[in-house]
């Protein structure tokens, strides 16, 4: 019995160890601030433009260069400001989404595939963005939502049992929030959480995506990895 | 190397790399200015050192061996300012903690990874940094970043069996560091 006794809190303490380093792994997604490590760099590190080759011209081309860019920023300007220009949904906003979608509460169309997602929101909405394709992930319900008349696709998922909340917009209508970068597989993710839940975004192919569910982030950017646009 | 190449060459393939270093250098230090001065140090020997960095490896294990050096650096000025001894003398590994009192309750755990989700992260910041030096340094490397043990050996100049038992060690101290925790903020069911 000793020996069985033995063996079972081994077992528990693997799993136990195995918890840990996953634990540890989450870590891996620790928003950081940059901003007073670049101040510090900044004065310390030679400029990145100014080393990256220009070609030397003369002083009025870049003058005159300086000023088309300045027109240019400002009729940018007045054109997105006129248009309504990209807006930010809040990780609150978002967490919101995702669990109205999971209680219900949310009006949604039940489906069980992306293109049936598609297909159903593109027959109410027919501005409405293309969600992409996920493989291997069960599809449950669809609807759309709204920030500040930006249309925001939403499609809840099953991924490894988790419900998982996609949401996408045409990139043009959103902003990315000003929180540290997450680089996976060469795509930059946008890591935030709100209580439990952990929510990434990015703007692939002209469209932002945002995953939200209580996966770790690490898993939502696998997730991300294989949306196929 | 031309001096514009190597500007290029660290902005494109090391810079990006600067918000892990500072990650990690936030749990190795005490406060947010140490991690800044630590990973401010890792980016400018990085930048000196750029021409020996070949494109194609992996820029992060790269930076993880200047910091390792940088950190070394650091302690072993703090260790002759402090009290004028080497770091060899420093307690790298101390003796592991003793287990609490009437054993551990691990045989109370339904869900191990429920209860350690529901610590916050500084916590398990905090946890880590009551790990003697050698073994935080383990754990950061082979469960924060997920390098391998071989990566790990190499970045931390030691054989890979050093590693793979520090790794053991280091997750069984945190462990019994959280239990009792665990226990004190009834995340888990005696």
């Amino acid at each position: 019995m000793d020996s069985l006794d033995n063996a079972r809190e081994s077992d528990r303490e693997s799993d136990m160890d195995r918890a840990i380093a996953r634990r540890l792994a989450k870590l891996r997604t620790l928003p950081v601030d940059t901003t007073r490590l670049d101040r510090l760099l900044s004065a310390q590190l030679p400029d990145r433009a100014a080393k990256r080759g220009w070609p030397r011209i003369g002083l009025q081309p870049v003058r005159a260069l300086a000023a088309s860019v300045a027109i240019l920023a400002v009729v940018g300007a007045i054109l997105l400001s006129s248009s309504g220009g990209p807006v930010l949904a809040s990780a609150t906003q978002m967490a919101q989404v995702h669990e109205d979608m999971v209680a219900g509460r949310a009006p949604a169309m039940q489906v069980d595939s992306i293109a049936g997602a598609n297909k159903a929101l593109a027959a109410q909405w027919p501005q409405s963005p293309e969600i992409p394709n996920v493989p291997q992930d069960h599809v449950m319900a669809c609807c759309m939502k709204s920030v500040r008349n930006k249309k925001m696709a939403c499609v809840l998922l099953k991924s490894e049992g988790v419900p998982v909340t996609m949401t996408v917009a045409n990139a043009a209508d959103m902003q990315l929030p000003a929180v540290p970068t997450v680089s996976h597989n060469g795509i930059d993710y946008r890591v935030q959480s709100v209580a439990k839940l952990n929510m990434v975004m990015a703007e692939r192919n002209g469209r932002w995506v945002c995953l939200i569910g209580e996966l770790p982030a690490e898993r939502l950017m696998d997730l991300a990895a294989k949306l196929q646009f | 190397m031309d001096p514009q190449e190597a500007t290029k060459r660290f902005y494109d393939l090391i810079w990006p790399q600067r918000a892990a270093v500072l990650r990690i250098a936030q749990i190795l230090a005490r406060n947010i200015h140490e991690a800044d001065d630590l990973a401010q140090e890792t980016m400018i020997k990085a930048f000196k050192a750029v021409d020996r960095f070949q494109p194609g490896t992996d820029a992060k294990k790269w930076l993880m061996t200047i910091l390792r050096n940088a950190r070394i650096d650091r302690l072993r000025i703090l260790a002759a300012t402090a009290r004028d001894i080497s770091l060899d003398q420093l307690p790298l590994e101390p003796a592991e903690a003793s287990a609490p009192e009437g054993g551990e309750a691990v045989d109370v755990l339904e869900n191990p990874q429920d209860v350690l989700n529901r610590f916050a992260d500084q916590d398990i910041i905090d946890a880590l940094q009551c790990l003697s030096e050698e073994v935080r340094w383990t754990l950061l490397l082979v469960d924060v970043e997920e390098l391998t043990h071989d990566e790990v050996a190499t970045i931390l100049d030691v054989p890979v069996g050093t590693i793979k038992s520090r790794t053991h060690r280091g997750r069984a101290m945190l462990r019994r560091a959280l239990l009792p925790m665990a226990k004190d903020r009834r995340l888990i069911r005696e």
